[in-house]
């Protein structure tokens, strides 16, 4: 779950740059945050284009509220299921975290029922944290199913995907921190997301990860992004796009990679923000192998596969966007 | 409870298993099992590849041989330890009490991830209490993930022993509309029934209409049933097509009962020669051109 989406403080617009991801072929990206199920095919085969190599989906709001459980089992199968296979279809490794998120929480009867399921997933194959889990309106019931997860994730040795609220910011990411403190879990296994220019410097100085979402309109814009790097630095900080069914981009991390070579950032800095620094924090679950990830990608969607013209791992062919023929 | 030599397939799959996982995932793993409980169970399902690993299993030819003659069809081969260790748990678990058995399994299923669904697909045809999963295996044809169909299409006797018929034509048609080895398929002839051939043919017109190539494995299934209608295709294909449908041609005229069939693949020398003297089959169709 990303943004409220309140258009209000829609900035005018800067004069447009060009989006040119030439500058950047050739890197990797991870993109630790981005909602794929609320995405087309489209965005998949464009992050594939731009680099992006794996990434993390947080278990959110759908935009809908869900009315029974049923609706969060298939939601958290799918999470581990179908959307893991459609992403597979790209060559992205598609890992998730699995939680019960804040709007949710409020909503306690059900949320109830949600934790007594979220055991049976926890534990499974690839999924690489809690998440994205924390404050939204910051009620009583929201810190109950907040504190209920911390103890989860303790207890499964997993890290946690926070989610920091839109209104009342500053005070409800200290918060949120305080409170997984209270709990005894290590900062280093804490990623606190959408961070921004006040928030990330206690953030880091208390030795959390500091995830920046790179979100039009209601979150971070790159340019801000840039100037960041420069006063912080890349220890502990990580970027996404937490694409979602809102106004957002999926290529939100390699565009800024571009915009952060463009304008000087080291290519050293730019890795870790945008790459490395992510599956760090989150291989802390066990669940990742870059190998899985790098090496030469299978993306010769003609080639054979045992004497078949099977297409290799189930991809999918590509369709050529640039004619007006569909065959 | 089991429609095979349980006993047996228990050496091998305990040896097998005991084999390929390291000494501490081995006591972890029967230690879950002999405990006998339920969430033991489930918890040791989830956990398994952090617990095995994803090495690729070892079975001899000579062991393929054996378990074969358990379970024909059978084979553990290219499995990963992960997949083993599943299965291995599953078969260890108690079978007396059917209505338990049935829904401890089943819940398996409902929260599956895509390994563990690979997993509990493939496991269908060591289950006990085969009659209660063909709903279930049906249901995983209607699945859209590659490996998945794989797992229920690929060197698992379970469908050919246990679908009804039109579940089985299913899971058939299923495979040739992603592009599944169909050779894999166990049971592919000896389930060939009249329904499927009429489904086949209409899906081959309609793919001419198209200009879409048609998989030359479709014939394979229609050669119990030639009518003129088929015959006149085939004859277009074994003049005009390309290699590859030329010899998937002659193998459907080969193996068909219609005289008229065996009369125009006998126009037609050089095919018949090579099935006879065994180079050409359905496992030696040429690559497609």
């Amino acid at each position: 779950m990303c943004c409220s989406h309140s258009f209000e403080d829609k900035r005018p617009l800067a004069p447009i740059e060009k989006m040119d991801l030439e500058i950047i072929k050739g890197m990797k990206f991870f993109d630790p945050h981005v909602h794929m199920s609320s995405r087309t095919t489209d965005d998949y085969q464009a992050m594939a284009d731009a680099g992006v190599v794996a990434l993390i989906e947080p278990a959110f709001w759908l935009g809908q509220p869900r009315t029974g459980i049923d609706s969060f089992r298939d939601y958290y199968s799918s999470l581990v299921g179908w959307e893991r296979f459609r992403s597979s279809q790209f060559g992205i490794k598609h890992y998730c975290t699995i939680g019960l998120n804040s709007r949710e929480a409020n909503n306690e009867g059900l949320a109830e029922e949600v934790m007594e399921i979220l055991p049976l997933f926890v534990y499974k194959e690839g999924v690489v944290g809690v998440g994205e889990i924390g404050f939204d309106d910051q009620t009583a019931a929201e810190e109950k199913y907040y504190r209920l997860q911390l103890e989860l994730a303790k207890e499964a040795g997993l890290p946690v995907q926070i989610h920091t609220p839109h209104r009342d910011k500053k005070r409800g990411t200290q918060r949120s921190m305080d409170i997984a403190i209270e709990h005894g879990l290590d900062p280093y296994m804490v990623i606190v997301d959408h961070n921004n220019e006040e928030t990330v410097k206690e953030v880091l100085d208390r030795g959390f990860w500091a995830a920046f979402t790179i979100y039009p309109f209601t979150k971070m814009g790159n340019e801000r992004m840039v100037e960041l790097t420069r006063q912080y630095g890349s220890e502990r900080i990580m970027i996404n796009s937490a694409a979602d069914w809102g106004i957002s981009d999926p290529l939100a991390v390699p565009k800024t990679a571009a915009l952060m070579k463009l304008r000087g950032i080291s290519d050293e800095d730019i890795r870790k923000i945008t790459y490395s620094n992510a599956i760090t924090a989150f291989a802390q679950s066990g669940q990742i192998d870059e190998n899985d990830f790098i090496g030469p990608q299978q993306i010769d969607q003609t080639e054979r596969f045992e004497g078949n013209t099977v297409l290799r791992g189930g991809q999918v062919p590509r369709t050529d966007k640039s004619s007006i023929i569909i065959s | 409870m089991f429609d095979y030599d349980a006993e047996r397939l228990r050496l091998i799959l305990t040896e097998l298993t005991r084999s390929t996982l390291n000494s501490d995932a081995w006591i972890w793993l029967n230690e879950k099992i002999n405990s006998g409980k339920i969430a033991d169970f489930n918890t040791a399902f989830v956990l398994m590849p952090r617990k095995t690993g994803k090495s690729v299993v070892h079975v001899s030819d000579e062991l393929s041989e054996e378990i074969n003659s358990i379970k024909p069809g059978l084979t553990f081969k290219n499995w990963t330890a992960d997949r083993l260790g599943r299965i291995y748990l599953i078969f260890n678990l108690d079978a007396t009490d059917h209505a338990v058995y049935v829904k401890t399994v089943e819940n398996l299923f409902l929260t599956a991830e895509v390994s563990e669904l690979v997993a509990l697909y493939s496991s269908l045809p060591v289950l006990a209490w085969a009659d209660a999963w063909k709903l279930r295996c049906a249901e995983g044809i209607r699945s859209n993930i590659g490996s998945v169909l794989e797992a229920i299409m690929y060197d698992n006797p379970y469908p050919s022993d246990y679908l009804d018929e039109n579940a089985w034509n299913q899971l058939v048609m299923k495979a040739f509309f992603t592009d599944k080895d169909v050779n894999r398929i166990i049971g592919l002839d000896e389930r060939a029934n009249a329904d499927l051939k009429a489904t086949i043919s209409d899906y081959t017109a309609e793919r001419k209409a198209a200009g879409r190539k048609i998989n030359p494995f479709l014939w394979r299934l229609t050669a119990k049933f030639m009518d003129a209608e088929l015959l006149n295709d085939l004859g277009e294909l074994i003049k005009h097509g390309s290699k590859r449908e030329k010899q998937a041609a002659a193998l459907t005229l080969y193996y068909s009962d219609f005289q008229p069939a065996a009369d125009l693949l006998d126009e037609h020398p050089e095919f018949l020669a090579a099935i006879k003297n065994k180079e050409l089959n359905w496992d030696t169709l040429n690559p497609e051109d």
